[in-house]
């Protein structure tokens, strides 16, 4: 039985745990600060971002030190792929929130539509409960949860059609079209999210069954 | 018709996928089978060491055997040169086709077998000789024929010992370092023209560079031969060989007696990603025992 190892490989499973909890307070400040116009928030938002990175540079560099000293196989060596990418998607899902929260910023003063902000909120809410679901597929090896997110994406894509043909409403003033530009900039990003966490689950799947597919092919919608 | 377009159209038709599938390891098993066994037992004085295994080994390839200490697999690539013969109480029961021809049958010469099929061991075991002594006896004793010359630089250059050699061929083996003893031995075993070549943990004994040759030159030498390599290093089997089994040790929990069995026998790259049994993922990730 090789103790270290085991131990190593544990420590790395939950940093990425940890990085997965930064991404959903970011992804809620995020939504938070759109939603209500808080301009603060959206900084906090912007710096947070920081921790994430660091905390996926250590996963990173985790993963390197493992592969170089302990060669893992089979399951672990399985194990160990899922992680360098799951923290990659990671990392990119605090980039997204960092993209909404710049938004935020750029639409200061600009007239606000309170029908798609809860938009914004059911779709925030909706990549939350993603996240949550990848992270708990990855940590209990589930694949049917895994699964799942297939059928959670598809709702986030339908909020996110539903924000775009709201948004061809908005109105006809040019701040009304800039702001609502930006807008779509922010349900894409929220969008991109879920697709994330679909991602993540395809790595469990993987994880779990040796073999990797794609959820969703994407050059066959 | 021309060459070219004979050419395209054989890949034409085929899938991306079966393409890639002509590369790499995954092709082996589409060669034909140097040594078919099946059904094999080996005891010792009555005890069994190895029970009913069955594996086909394939040409050209190198076949890694892994496996805790005591699981037979030094007494089945034993079975392969017919060595255990040469062991007191040793009984081989069930089938070893080479080439088609049982290996135990009556008819079979043991000296002519190990001609063909050679071996090289843990400890290099070169002759009290000159390096030259050490690679013409194989072909002197056999009366083979071509100049005995050429045959013994073939032979250095194909284990890769010849630039290291060549200006003291007559001095004493003895005087090479281990590593070059063991690339010795292996010429010797080339000298007589094999057809397969056993390695018993041919590196076990030698520092990482010398046996990073030895891994070299089994990647080249199996173009021309088949190779099969016992190894207690599982890093080295998923370095070197194309297919690899695993076996593994039971216990009789009345008499203690334990012998070995096959576990599971692939592809090297399966076995090392997705291994089929869990027995086989708790030996190479390394939770076993």
């Amino acid at each position: 039985m090789r103790i270290s190892f085991q131990e190593e490989l544990d420590e790395l499973e939950r940093s990425l745990h940890v990085e997965g909890e930064l991404v959903l307070r970011s992804l809620r400040g995020a939504v938070e600060a759109v939603c209500a116009q808080d301009l603060e928030l959206a900084d906090e938002v912007i710096v947070f971002d920081d921790d994430i990175d660091s905390q996926f540079f250590e996963v990173e560099q985790g993963i390197e030190l493992l592969l170089a000293r302990q060669t893992p196989v089979a399951s672990d060596l399985r194990l160990v792929l899922a992680m360098l990418k799951d923290n990659l998607h990671l990392e990119r899902m605090g980039d997204l929130c960092v993209t909404i929260a710049k938004l935020t910023k750029l639409t200061r003063g600009l007239p606000p539509d309170e029908t798609l902000l809860e938009g914004f909120r059911e779709m925030g809410e909706r990549a939350e409960q993603m996240i949550r679901v990848a992270l708990r597929s990855l940590e209990q090896r589930d694949r049917v949860a895994a699964e799942s997110l297939l059928e959670l994406d598809e709702l986030i894509d339908r909020a996110n059609r539903r924000i775009v043909n709201r948004l061809l409403d908005v109105g006809h003033e040019l701040e009304q079209r800039e702001w609502g530009l930006r807008m779509i900039l922010v349900s894409r990003c929220l969008e991109r999210i879920g697709d994330h966490a679909v991602d993540i689950g395809e790595q469990t799947a993987y994880l779990v069954t040796g073999e990797f597919r794609e959820f969703t092919d994407a050059s066959h919608p | 018709m021309t060459a070219m377009t004979e050419q395209a159209s054989t890949i034409g038709p085929m899938s991306l996928a079966e393409i890639a599938k002509g590369h790499g390891d995954q092709g082996v098993t589409n060669r034909d089978a140097v040594f078919k066994v099946s059904d094999l037992s080996v005891s010792y004085s009555g005890n069994v060491a190895i029970r009913d295994v069955g594996l086909d080994v394939h040409k050209n390839a190198v076949t890694a055997f892994i496996g805790p200490s005591g699981c037979g697999k030094s007494t089945l690539i034993r079975c392969f040169d017919r060595m255990n013969d040469l062991v007191p109480g040793a009984k081989v029961e069930g089938e070893v086709l080479y080439h088609g021809k049982n290996l135990y049958g009556s008819d079979v010469d043991p000296v002519e077998v190990r001609r063909r099929i050679g071996m090289v061991f843990q400890k290099p075991n070169p002759f009290p000789k000159s390096i030259y002594d050490n690679i013409a006896f194989g072909p002197r004793v056999l009366g083979l024929k071509g100049k005995l010359e050429e045959r013994v630089e073939r032979a250095l250059h194909r284990s890769a010992l010849w630039d290291e050699v060549k200006d003291r061929l007559k001095e004493s083996a003895l005087g090479l370092s281990g590593g070059q003893q063991q690339r010795l031995c292996i010429a010797r075993c080339l000298a007589v023209e094999p057809d397969v070549i056993l390695m018993d943990e041919p590196a076990s004994a030698l520092d990482p560079i010398s046996t990073t040759r030895i891994e070299d030159l089994m990647h080249e030498l199996k173009r021309d031969y088949t190779i099969v390599i016992v190894t207690h290093n599982m890093q080295q089997a998923a370095r070197v060989a194309d297919m690899t089994a695993f076996f593994s040790v039971e216990v009789d929990e009345a008499s203690g007696k334990r012998t070995g069995v096959l576990v599971e026998y692939d592809h090297t790259s399966k076995i090392f990603t997705t291994p089929a049994d869990k027995r086989t993922e708790d030996y190479v990730t390394g939770r076993f025992g």
